[in-house]
């Protein structure tokens, strides 16, 4: 017969076990989606490339940013940067948890001895996987085919930011499928709730070529300081890492809002009509 | 008996799974029916029946807890949504090492119980036992003794066979060795291919594999044989003998009598929240199972008018068969005979035969049976 309880550390060893089995399926499984590699892989690289592009001489060269005049590519990198985390963190996940929960796959892995931290901890690693993935590949093709340079100090800006902004993105993704009862509805707010805040948010369009109210209202969600973030620290407004306390503490923010949500309205089974 | 059909129709199944059960047991487990695992069988039906709800020292299997030697108690079960009451009073025992058939039209409540049974949904009233825990308050060491098939396949069309089973394996502390599981369910062939791109039958056998991987000693089934093909079921079933030969518990419900007939050891029938029927399947409806079933192709009207009242008062009319049942056989076999030389009538399709468990069924849920006994799987409560 088995023991009726094992020691707590071979417990949590067989935890992490499991979490890095379920992570590493996890990631398998993005990769083989062909919507989540269009949508959260390709999707970021095609608009990073068109924007530099069509952004690349005369007038357009430059932007105001925070009264300083920027490399409107090193903006344009900085904000499809975090655009990308966006919809690692908060689309994808929204959708592939919501299609999980909604083919029935929650349910039958909650009727296994597997912890339901683990599962939303590998969710949570492959986002951040992903995540950290397609910066270094934006800032990469921003590097080589644009000439966009990130400073010493500005990694470390970066670094705070892609950390920070997957964290709260991932935890308000998990919290969204509370609302979200059907597959169709999770990918119809997912990719869209990512487009209106990039246009508001001075990521498809410079803030300062927005009206202060929408770049108010943008300034209320939690893509705008990651995008702010971001731009600080790779155009160098500032000189220094381009971290500040404004919008740390409105991503932490958004992220707590997040983490209270999920941690109470999570759903195992399917919600959706017929389920 | 068990295997005896399927053998010769899968008799590769049959090869591989005694190979597959004897390495796993260490001994030579024969799938086809054997004499002492019959006599064995039978005995412990015979002892659970005279114990029932008490402790029996004596269990040959050593058991988690110490209350109890059946695999699942219920008593009194009941479960109310709002003001419909789907389980009204379900009382039942599932010895270790029985298969055992849950049989019930949709609605009845049967979605409901095994997945009260399973910890998934709370209960209103009444007391459950399954491996000595209440499923009320599931532990993770209740569920690594556990496992299912839900209804329908709830795997990740992305991940291969192989990936899948992995990673379940993964959650429990002692798991069958993944490519035993693979070759068990007969998709040696296909552990690469992903989940997705299986065929029906093919991706419920990788279902039964998921629930066979942490190597369970009570497995929920949960009309694991809907929409496949006939070969394919043949093929389930043999699977779910060798399941009984690991010594495994099996909880099993199905729309199909004849593998409720051919697998269960015991099955109940279960009707708008209650138990109608419970016992060995080749036993159940005592009195219906004493009468005959003559069968035959329709006469005329005219003449079956005629029939009625010189034959038999009571013949019935279904589709284009007519049915006549009879305490005595050959009294009525003597009459109809007599009637159908004198009224130059050609009998066809003449049969008789003894009632079997559908007969049963459908004498027993009556107008709550699905007009097709396949009929889909998407009851709830």
């Amino acid at each position: 017969m088995r023991p009726a309880t094992a020691p707590r550390a071979v417990d949590l060893v067989r935890d992490l076990r499991i979490l890095l089995r379920q992570t590493r399926y996890a990631l398998v499984a993005t990769i083989r989606n062909s919507r989540s590699v269009v949508f959260g892989i390709v999707f970021p690289v095609i608009l990073l490339i068109m924007f530099n592009s069509i952004f690349s001489s005369g007038k357009n060269s430059t932007d105001t940013f925070h009264h300083h005049s920027v490399s409107t590519r090193a903006y344009f990198t900085a904000g499809l940067a975090a655009y990308a985390i966006m919809l690692q963190g908060f689309s994808t996940l929204a959708v592939a948890v919501t299609t999980q929960r909604e083919s029935g796959q929650l349910k039958r892995l909650r009727g296994t001895p597997m912890r339901s931290w683990t599962f939303i901890a590998a969710h949570m690693l492959r986002t951040i996987v992903f995540a950290i993935a397609m910066v270094v590949a934006l800032l990469a093709i921003g590097r080589i085919a644009f000439q966009v340079h990130v400073s010493g100090s500005a990694v470390a800006g970066v670094a705070v930011y892609v950390a920070l902004g997957t964290a709260a993105m991932a935890t308000l993704g998990m919290a969204i499928t509370a609302y979200t009862p059907t597959v169709d509805a999770a990918s119809s707010v997912g990719p869209f709730t990512a487009v209106i805040l990039s246009f508001v948010s001075g990521i498809f369009i410079p803030v300062s070529a927005l009206p202060d109210w929408l770049s108010n209202v943008g300034h209320v969600f939690p893509l705008a300081p990651l995008a702010d973030g971001m731009q600080r620290a790779v155009t160098g407004v500032g000189g220094g890492t381009g971290v500040t306390e404004h919008d740390v503490v409105l991503l932490a923010v958004w992220g707590a809002v997040g983490l209270v949500v999920a941690a109470r309205r999570f759903r195992w089974v399917p919600q959706g009509v017929g389920a | 008996m068990p295997g005896a059909g399927a053998a010769l129709d899968v008799g590769t199944t049959e090869a591989r799974l005694v190979e597959v059960v004897g390495a796993a047991d260490g001994a030579a487990c024969e799938l086809l029916p054997h004499p002492a695992a019959e006599a064995h069988a039978s005995a412990r039906t015979t002892r659970h029946r005279r114990i029932t709800g008490t402790v029996d020292a004596g269990a040959p299997v050593p058991l988690p807890s110490p209350m109890s030697s059946a695999a699942i108690e219920v008593r009194d079960l009941r479960m109310t949504y709002g003001a419909v009451e789907a389980v009204r009073g379900i009382d039942l025992d599932v010895a270790t090492g029985e298969v055992f058939g849950f049989l019930g039209p949709n609605g009845a409540g049967k979605t409901t119980t095994i997945e009260i049974l399973e910890g998934y949904r709370p209960r209103t009233a009444g007391e459950v036992s399954v491996l000595g825990v209440d499923p009320a308050h599931p532990t993770r060491e209740w569920r690594d003794r556990l496992g299912f098939v839900l209804q329908s396949c709830e795997l990740d069309p992305l991940l291969t066979v192989r990936e899948t089973l992995s990673l379940f394996a993964g959650f429990y502390t002692r798991p069958r060795p993944v490519d035993e599981v693979i070759q068990l369910v007969g998709l040696h062939d296909k552990r690469d291919a992903r989940i997705g791109r299986l065929s029906g039958g093919q991706r419920r056998r990788a279902d039964v594999g998921v629930a066979l991987v942490g190597d369970p000693e009570l497995v929920f089934l949960d009309e694991p044989t809907t929409g496949f093909d006939p070969a394919a079921r043949r093929e389930a079933w043999s699977m779910i003998e060798g399941l009984k030969a690991l010594g495994k518990t099996v909880f099993l419900t199905t729309h199909y009598m004849d593998e409720a007939q051919h697998l269960a050891d015991r099955v109940a029938i279960l009707r708008a929240g209650r138990i109608v029927a419970l016992g060995r399947p080749d036993e159940l409806g005592e009195g219906l199972r004493a009468e005959t079933i003559v069968t035959f192709r329709s006469p005329a009207a005219a003449e079956l008018a005629s029939l009625r009242t010189t034959v038999d008062a009571a013949a019935e009319n279904v589709g284009d068969l007519t049915t006549i049942r009879a305490a005595d056989p050959q009294a009525l076999l003597r009459r109809l005979l007599a009637w159908a030389d004198e009224h130059r009538v050609t009998l066809e399709h003449l049969e008789v035969r003894r009632p079997d468990l559908e007969d049963v069924f459908l004498e027993l849920v009556g107008d709550d049976a699905p007009g097709d006994g396949a009929a889909g799987g998407g009851s709830r409560a």
